[in-house]
């Protein structure tokens, strides 16, 4: 008896009974070696799902099937090759294993790829347009090389069927070849290929012909398919109707996945992986309104992170399944923590697309705050097992990501944990980071660390400074410093942070600097803290200019998570600058000066403001720490490549009448990011 | 002596009142019900289920086990001998010696009656009970003064007419208590009705070691000659010897020691329900009643009478309905007194001629009827647990080794737990086994205990005619209450379904794959574990060994409880309880989930999901509650890919 009924009945694609309707639904990985292969890495991250209970994965987004559709730049799966198949017998053993179900999604990415590398192929797609998002130009497809894709297709296919997949995921979605075709935006072809509404159709029609003879009747072929790709010359919603029930009536898919919004431009894109920005399953309805035509289930994904969320959706019938591709990556366990109810013990995805963001530029897809995802195989566990050795006093001192998840992970393992935070709540620099608009959700990191430390037992204290007579008559067996550091806005003296002339962003979003009239803000670092001080300070009415030496404001900032901060900005009337660098700052009666200089020009500029706030990261916390290292066992070090093969720190061998372990992590260290601290506190603290 | 004939003639006096009185009290418990007996087999084997049923439970309290059988034994050796000698006067010497050991024998045990009635224990009945130790101290001074000319230890006539008298006096008393009480109704008649009891029992294959547990169906008749009443409405739709087990009862207490609704302060002391059912039958008022109440009842209020409606002004309702049906009352009994079988058959009166089954009650048992559970699920919805488990399904197979019988654990997240444990370690131990899927039902356990009988029989022959269709040897089931009515129930129903069929519960087929080396497991380390014997694993399936051997074989020291094995006491989920829901002060699950803290364990080992439920439901902090399945499955050693 649960209220979660809904999530847990069983239905059936085709004739594969899928456990539950939670999918984890075909993304971009970035993990597949070796040529494309789905390697060690692979196997264990969808591993942990199926452990976790996810019903059906579809992995691979993008995978590939032809060799002209490179896969190098973001290690996709590669099914151009027989090779492939050994590797999916692992992968699907693994799955089956724990009773989940796995397929995966095939493609061929004609435009939207790049051919600078690999095999430099040329690029194809149906009427040779480029393609802006990746910069690709391309050529116009010939017919021999349709068919010749549509062949491998069905080979792809035959080779997920003999590796032992559950099924194929057709993409025809985030303008891949076949909805190339179908766009008229893309095609404007006027041969059989292209012009009427079948002619778009026919090359997805002879793709989904060919699959279909190569793996027989049983075998599950689905369709991933836009529901509106929000462009005025490009696919709506009812002609994506159209074109669903067109293919649904072949009896040939088994079922669609719907995303919401096309993504061959920058703006549209970041629809696509909805960031915190956005509303709970924003394009839900485009998804209901497919399954409103079709006779086979429909999945959606797109910022369902809750179970209550997914129970309602499914409850109401809107789809069949929910994607949770997202909600998995953060706690691919969610599901057994349903079934165990523990739904308060969920880490929840908080749509910092850290992930996806990473993909974007061919880097490897890790959780911001989960650094065990995708670590599985090197070790990193997800649930954390106590510790059979001595029972430890730990300290943690500094209660933002870094300290809290040490904190955690040190009481799991069940020692005796004591964290210190001298600001009133913990959370560190997200305390600040969740006061901009639209990021009030990167607070849910910290929600969820607070709450386990709380279920953990590990005392808390608030208000209180640390000092070295504090941590010595504490006297912990294991000191970890997580005190995080201070805006670095004294790094050039001619800006007059000694006189108090420019505030930090920490200042203005924390909210112990009142906003000026007229601001200019200097963001030397281009990730978020710069938006989103401007953004705040834009929402509060402030005439703002986002100043920036670097090539654009933001630059750092990925590519799903910089247009809404861009949408909100123009919005706004921020005024952004590129290519200038903050000479000097100085007072002109009751107003003050900027002094700005064109770093290829040297040309200087001036404006006239009443405030400058600053933000040019972070210098670390050290005091304690060089107080603390004298006396430590370990002279505050910690052993890199112990560290780096996830192996317990030697000094942890040692008896504990030698004195402290000291160790420190975070940006006490070094400015780095939210993940960096919670990797380093978890691979330091997992064998504590 | 002109006084000579007095003693004798009391003596046969007394005799004759007590004859009366055996015909009168037999003609009450006739009103009951017919039930074949075989009386003459049942009279033949009564010493001995005295000797050594009886004695076996008696035992468990060795003080007063020594103090019955010297007191006990020596009063009825005296007895006998009291009749030859002065009675029949017969001139023996070495008799007379006899009945002086005898006497000896019987003060002894009377001077230990007497200590112990200097500060009873709460659960012992206070009243006529109180004078006992005196009756029995007088007869046997009495006798044996008397018996000493016989003896030729006196001379005859010795203290002449005055001390005849004297003895008179007091022979009139103690045989007043002991012969004449024994069947008007004194606290001697236990030996009267206990002894008839015990050769009259309802439930002989409970002597010589067996266990019956398993409820006597309602007669619905053959559909065309409709019994009058179903259940038991008054005392005269008992069974004439249920009846006769009433009037057994010693007001021991042991069984309201044991009672965990009368310990959480609900309406119910298992002791009071039996004496009311002899007012019930006898007639009268429970005014003489001098035990502990029904908690927050006060006493003097009932009234009752062999035709009078049970429930209209001598018990409560409520009362019937806090009962867990754990059975602790009835393994405690030293007379082996059937509560829960009197409690069922006055709950099928209410539900089954009334509808009143109180709360939750009316709805689950419409559930049932509707859905074939009693939470009223889909029925199509009971296999969705096993979406990913791969088994066999009865109707793709035909057969196999072993059934998996999974009850309604299928339809709870929780116990869904336990069912996957146990699948795992099936699979890891390679077992052919196959479940029914859809086609499975709801045992009819909770029914039954509400008193539903129909809707029981209807999902037992439904169940039964799905059983036939298939083959296998073994049924296994992770539900004790389940696994009780396919195995002590289900064979009522004239099915040959689960002829040469073994049923067993999933502790016990996982100790013998133990055993047989099946398993790879690793030691559970770290956990402080104590077990809770689910009520109707141990006290009705006498399964209290296989839960500990599959403890110990994972390296496991059970911290006991006090109450474990078959004084275990019940988490309160039985019998319908948690839907009956009878306020009492406390709830049982809380006073059980104390009992495992104070072992200091942090994890309770438990083997049903019943268990499991109702002491999870306990606030926390409090210890991690694990089937021995899931337990288990945690410590298996997969192999490496």
């Amino acid at each position: 008896m649960s209220q979660y009924d809904a999530l847990f009945e069983p239905l059936n694609i085709n004739k594969l009974t899928i456990r539950n309707r939670i999918v984890s639904t075909a993304h971009a990985e970035v993990y597949a070696t070796d040529g494309g292969m789905t390697t060690d890495r692979y196997v264990k991250y969808y591993e942990e799902k199926a452990k976790g209970g996810c019903g059906l994965c579809i992995c691979g987004g993008s995978s590939v099937v032809s060799i002209d559709s490179p896969q190098s730049w973001w290690s996709s799966v590669n099914l151009s090759t027989d090779r492939i198949i050994p590797h999916f017998q692992n992968l699907a053993d693994a799955v089956h294993k724990h009773g989940g179900k796995i397929m995966i999604q095939i493609s061929h990415m004609g435009r939207r790829s790049r051919w600078d590398g690999e095999n430099w192929p040329n690029l194809m797609s149906p009427s040779g347009i480029r393609e802006p998002v990746h910069r690709a130009t391309c050529k116009t497809i010939e017919v021999e090389e349709m068919w010749r894709i549509i062949g491998d297709f069905a080979k792809a296919a035959r080779r997920a069927k003999e590796g032992g997949l559950d099924g194929v995921e057709l993409s025809a979605v985030h303008q891949h070849m076949i909805d190339q075709f179908w766009s008229p935006r893309v095609n404007k072809r006027t041969d059989e290929w292209g012009g009427t509404f079948e002619g778009r159709m026919k090359f997805g029609m002879e793709v989904l012909k060919a699959v279909r003879a190569e793996v027989g009747p049983d075998f599950v072929v689905g369709m991933r398919i836009t529901g509106d790709e929000f462009h005025p010359d490009g696919l709506g919603h009812e002609e994506m109707k159209k074109i669903a029930q067109y293919y649904d009536a072949t009896g040939m898919v088994d079922y669609f996945g719907v995303v919401g919004s096309g993504c061959d431009t920058h703006n549209t894109l970041a629809n696509v992986i909805p960031n915190m920005s956005y509303p709970p399953e924003p394009f839900l309805y485009l998804a209901a309104g497919i399954k409103e035509v079709v006779k086979v289930p429909v999945i959606h994904a797109q910022n369902i992170k809750d179970p209550n969320q997914a129970k309602r959706i499914i409850e109401a019938g809107y789809v069949d399944f929910v994607g949770m591709t997202r909600a998995h990556m953060a706690d691919p366990h969610f599901i057994a923590k349903i079934k165990m109810d523990q739904v308060d013990q969920i880490r929840q995805c908080v749509g910092a697309n850290y992930c996806i963001d990473r993909q974007y530029q061919g880097l490897d897809v890790l959780c911001i705050q989960n650094a065990a995802t995708s670590r599985e195989y090197m070790g990193l566990p997800h649930i954390i097992e106590k510790t059979t050795g001595v029972i430890r006093n730990v300290l943690v001192v500094g209660g933002g990501p870094g300290g809290l998840e040490a904190a955690r992970v040190a009481a799991e393992r069940g020692h005796k944990v004591t964290l210190i935070e001298k600001a009133a709540e913990l959370g560190g620099q997200l305390v600040i980071a969740a006061k901009a608009p639209q990021r009030d959700q990167i607070a849910g990191i910290t929600r969820w660390l607070v709450m386990e430390l709380e279920r953990l037992g590990v005392d808390v204290r608030l208000n209180t400074a640390a000092n070295e007579e504090m941590v010595k008559e504490f006297n912990p067996d294991v000191c970890i410093l997580a005190t995080g550091g201070r805006p670095f806005i004294d790094q050039n003296e001619e800006w007059g942070a000694a006189e108090g002339l420019v505030v930090s962003s920490w200042d203005i979003l924390s909210g112990a600097v009142e906003p000026g009239k007229n601001v200019l803000v200097y963001d030397t670092i281009c990730e978020f803290s710069g938006m989103s001080v401007a953004d705040y300070l834009a929402s509060k009415g402030c005439l703002v200019e986002l100043v920036t030496d670097d090539i654009k404001p933001g630059v750092g900032v990925g590519g799903t998570t910089f247009p809404p901060y861009y949408r909100s900005l123009y919005q706004r009337e921020v005024i952004m600058t590129s290519d200038m660098l903050l000479d000097k700052v100085y007072r002109e009666g009751n107003s003050m000066v900027a002094v700005l200089e064109n770093e290829y020009t040297a040309q200087k500029e001036e404006r006239v403001i009443d405030q400058v706030v600053i933000e040019n990261g972070i210098r670390p916390n050290e005091e304690l720490y060089y107080a603390l290292k004298p006396s430590s066992r370990n002279k505050g070090q910690i052993d890199n490549e112990a560290l780096f093969d996830i192996k317990p720190q030697p000094v942890l061998a040692g008896g504990s009448d030698e004195g402290m372990i000291l160790w420190r992590l975070g940006d006490c260290v070094s400015q780095r990011n939210v993940h960096a601290a919670m990797y380093d506190a978890l691979r330091l603290c997992k064998d504590l | 002596m002109i006084l000579d004939w007095l003693p004798p003639t009391l003596i046969g006096v007394l005799l004759a009142l007590a004859a009366i009185g055996a015909v009168r009290r037999i003609n009450l418990w006739r009103a009951g019900q017919a039930e074949k007996v075989d009386f003459l087999a049942g009279l033949l084997a009564m010493p001995k289920r005295y000797l050594h049923d009886l004695h076996h439970v008696v035992e468990r309290d060795k003080y007063m086990s020594r103090t019955h059988v010297a007191t006990g034994g020596g009063f009825v050796l005296a007895m006998v001998l009291v009749l030859f000698i002065h009675l029949f006067g017969v001139k023996s010497e070495i008799l007379a010696w006899a009945l002086l050991g005898a006497l000896v024998m019987m003060f002894c045990g009377a001077l230990f009656v007497a200590k112990r009635r200097l500060n009873p224990p709460s659960r012992l009945s206070k009243g006529p009970w109180m004078r006992l130790p005196k009756s029995l101290l007088t007869f046997s001074i009495t006798f044996f003064v008397l018996t000493l000319p016989a003896a030729g230890i006196l001379p005859e006539g010795t203290g002449g007419w005055v001390l005849t008298l004297v003895l008179s006096v007091l022979i009139l008393m103690s045989l007043s208590e002991m012969l004449f009480g024994m069947t008007w109704g004194g606290p001697m008649k236990h030996a009267f009705a206990g002894a008839l009891h015990l050769a009259f029992h309802r439930r002989s294959e409970r002597f010589g070691g067996g266990r019956s547990t398993g409820l006597k169906p309602v007669d619905f008749g053959d559909g065309v000659s409709v019994k009058e009443v179903h259940g038991v409405a008054k005392p005269t739709d008992f069974k004439w010897n249920q009846l006769l087990g009433f009037d057994a009862c010693v007001q021991c207490g042991r069984c309201e020691a044991v009672c965990p609704a009368f310990a959480a302060g609900q309406p119910l002391n298992p002791k009071k329900l039996i004496q009311d059912m002899v007012v019930g039958f006898a007639g009268g008022t429970d005014e003489k009643y001098a035990g502990s109440p029904y908690p927050g009842v006060e006493v003097g209020n009932a009234k009752g009478a062999p035709n009078q409606i049970i429930t209209n002004g001598l018990v409560n309702p409520d009362t019937l309905w806090s009962c867990t049906t754990c059975r602790a009352c009835v393994e405690e009994c030293p007379m082996m007194i059937e509560h829960v079988d009197a409690i069922v058959d006055m709950r099928r009166f209410l539900t089954l001629e009334k509808g009143e089954t109180p709360n939750k009650g009316a709805q689950v048992l419409e559930n049932i009827i509707a859905t074939d559970n009693p939470n009223g699920y889909s029925p199509a919805s009971r296999t969705h647990w096993a979406a990913d488990q791969n088994l066999n399904v009865m109707k793709d197979v035909k057969q196999a080794d072993v059934l998996f019988w999974v009850s309604d654990g299928a339809f709870d997240m929780r116990s869904q737990r336990i069912l996957r444990s146990f699948v795992k370690l099936l699979k890891a131990a390679n077992v052919d086994v196959a479940i029914l899927g859809d086609e499975e039902l709801d045992s009819g356990d909770v029914a039954r205990r509400l008193g539903d009988d129909a809707a029981f029989q209807s999902l037992a022959k439904r169940n039964l005619a799905t059983l036939s269709k298939y083959n296998f040897k073994t049924i296994v089931t992770t539900d004790p209450h389940a696994f009780h009515c396919l195995k002590n129930e289900y064979g009522d129903f004239g099915s040959d379904a689960l002829k040469g069929v073994e049923v067993l519960h999933h502790t016990t087929f996982l100790n013998r794959l133990i055993k047989e080396d099946r398993f790879n497991l690793k030691p559970l380390q770290g956990s402080k574990v104590t077990y809770h014997d689910p009520c109707y694993l141990g006290r009705y399936n006498g399964e209290y060994e296989a839960p500990r051997e599959l403890l110990a074989s994972l390296g496991i020291e059970v911290a006991e409880m006090e109450r474990s094995r078959y004084r275990s006491r019940c988490c309160g989920g039985g019998g319908g309880a948690p839907i009956t829901d009878i306020p009492g002060e406390r709830r049982i699950a809380d006073m059980r989930m104390e009992d495992v803290t104070s072992t200091g364990a942090n994890m309770v080992a438990v083997g049903c999901q019943q268990c499991t439920a109702m002491l999870e439901g306990v606030v926390e902090p409090r210890p991690v509650v694990k089937d021995i399945a899931e337990i288990l499955a945690g410590q298996l050693i997969e192999e490496a890919h």
